[in-house]
């Protein structure tokens, strides 16, 4: 398997954020660190300029990660990813975060989903199919030229 | 001679001037209560009354000759009728209007009034002449139909908003709900993923995957719940889908091909759970069971509409159930058989040539009232 990823997680949920946390090693990538607000996500990703960033919506103290995916979404290096279970009251193009993962989530879905960015990053345009629990942004498929 | 203006001052048809006159004897007698007012003197005063406009307003002739018409108007007339009139004098032309006027007893009636100017042919004008009518009951009616209308449109709107409200608040509510059946659901899979991994016993192992894959079933069952363009309707096929590409990738035997063959098949929500969970064990045992010693294999689900009822088909090309599996009552098969009793469903278990196919029959409606809700 090609380089690892190194990935960010924004989530306040401590159980749900281990069980990322755990999956993303698992899959042999690596956790640069978490953050429980939006702040804290930004400051950490400016700092440590991730590969990708999952977010979840509804972060701690009444932050959004709506204000990380604006924060960061002009860096085309980072992947932006939503993790929620609002997923559908997320605007159309996902305020330009590259996709977004439904919550409840499978452990096959996180695992397809990094294997899917990992090919993104490294090894463009993916070969592996889109998997069914990751809607792309429009935007970024068209990027992509999938 | 008697004086030119002499007939005016009397309601006395045989009065001498305007003897014969059958146009000025018409306009004494009618009931159309008239005056004719002159211009021409300061005020427009009053200089002709009928007998019919006297029992209207309840004046003697000599009260009001002589006087301007504004005496009619009391404290509940409306300016801006009095200010029209008061133009169309100014500009000499005719009106008609609607006007509350008062009678000399002070009670009120709504008169319509027409008037218009009597202009020579010089272009002078002589006189306005007026006719009033009694029009209170037809203005009331008027009123009471608008002040209903109004009533109601008020009340019309007053309910539309308290509807609107407890329907944003309902709708609130469910987001809220979802929202955290989602989370929680999402957290319960966490637990069990963080477990199974401080587990080192192989069985005991599996035995937390599987209960896994259980509640990640659930958890796909509710995500999808609130996709589809009916919120009481659940498709069977795309869940299919879902469920069975997951447990495939899920299960890291990407020597195991999934062929999908599915049609719509929408059932009430209620039926989601079960049928899910079934299609879960049935899927996860072929995957357990078909193709030991990563053998290589073919896995395909069927799902089907068949009248009242839909079939669900799940064959592999393995190496057939073992007994214990068909045979014993393990947790898995329990569970199936539970599920499909309350479901009404029929299933058929048949070796295959090779592997295994399983045909699952079931309703798609619900027994009794719950159809309707």
């Amino acid at each position: 398997m090609s380089e690892p990823l190194r990935v960010l997680i924004a989530e306040d949920e401590a159980l749900i954020l281990m069980q990322l946390e755990f999956l993303v090693e698992d899959a042999g990538h690596v956790v640069l660190g978490s953050a429980a607000t939006a702040a804290e996500a930004i400051g950490i990703a400016r700092e440590v300029r991730p590969d990708l960033v999952f977010v979840d919506l509804q972060l701690r103290g009444g932050s959004s990660g709506i204000d990380i995916v604006r924060a960061l979404r002009d860096d085309a290096a980072m992947i932006l990813v939503f993790v929620t279970a609002n997923a559908q009251h997320l605007p159309e193009g996902f305020e330009g975060a590259a996709g977004v993962i439904a919550k409840p989530f499978t452990e096959a879905v996180i695992f397809d989903t990094l294997a899917y960015f990992s090919e993104c990053v490294h090894a463009p345009p993916p070969r592996s199919p889109l998997p069914l629990g990751l809607r792309l942004a429009p935007a970024y498929r068209d990027a992509l030229g999938v | 001679m008697e004086r030119d203006d002499a007939w005016h001052l009397t309601g006395d048809l045989m009065v001498e001037h305007g003897k014969g006159d059958p146009f000025a004897a018409a306009i004494r007698a009618t009931r159309m209560p008239m005056i004719v007012t002159d211009p021409r003197r300061d005020d427009n005063p009053i200089v002709f009354v009928n007998d019919a406009f006297l029992r209207l307003t309840g004046y003697e002739r000599g009260e009001i000759m002589g006087r301007n018409c504004r005496f009619l108007q009391g404290p509940d007339t409306d300016p801006n009728a009095i200010q029209q009139l008061r133009e169309a004098v100014g500009a000499r032309r005719d009106i008609s209007v609607d006007i509350l006027n008062y009678r000399k007893d002070g009670t009120s009636f709504w008169n319509a009034l027409y008037m218009s100017p009597v202009i020579t042919k010089g272009g002078d004008l002589h006189y306005f002449f007026a006719s009033q009518l009694d029009v209170t009951d037809r203005v009331d009616a008027q009123m009471r139909t608008q002040n209903e209308k109004e009533h109601f449109e008020r009340e019309v709107a007053k309910r539309t908003r308290e509807l609107s409200d407890a329907l944003a608040a309902k709708t609130m509510l469910v987001h809220e709900v979802d929202h955290r059946v989602k989370n929680n659901l999402q957290m319960v899979a966490s637990l069990l993923t963080m477990q199974t991994r401080s587990i080192s016993d192989p069985t005991a192992r599996e035995a937390m995957k599987s209960m896994l894959t259980r509640v990640e079933a659930l958890g796909t069952v509710h995500k999808r719940l609130y996709q589809s363009h009916d919120v009481e309707r659940f498709d069977v096929a795309e869940f299919a889908r879902e469920l069975a590409t997951d447990l495939v990738r899920g299960s890291g035997r990407s020597e195991i091909s999934l062929h999908l063959d599915l049609e719509p098949v929408e059932v009430p929500v209620e039926k989601a759970p079960p049928v899910a969970l079934m299609m879960n064990e049935l899927i996860t045992n072929a995957l357990k069971h078909a193709f030991p010693s990563n053998r290589p294999g073919r896995l395909s689900i069927r799902v089907q509409p068949d009248g009242r009822y839909f079939g669900i088909r799940i064959i592999d090309d393995g190496i057939g159930m073992p007994q214990e599996v068909v045979g014993t009552r393990s947790f898995g098969k329990r569970l199936i058989e539970s599920l499909a009793r309350q479901l009404n469903a029929s299933i058929a278990w048949q070796p295959g040539d090779p592997g295994t196919s399983i045909d699952i029959r079931l309703p798609r409606e619900s027994p009794g009232a719950k159809d309707s809700t």
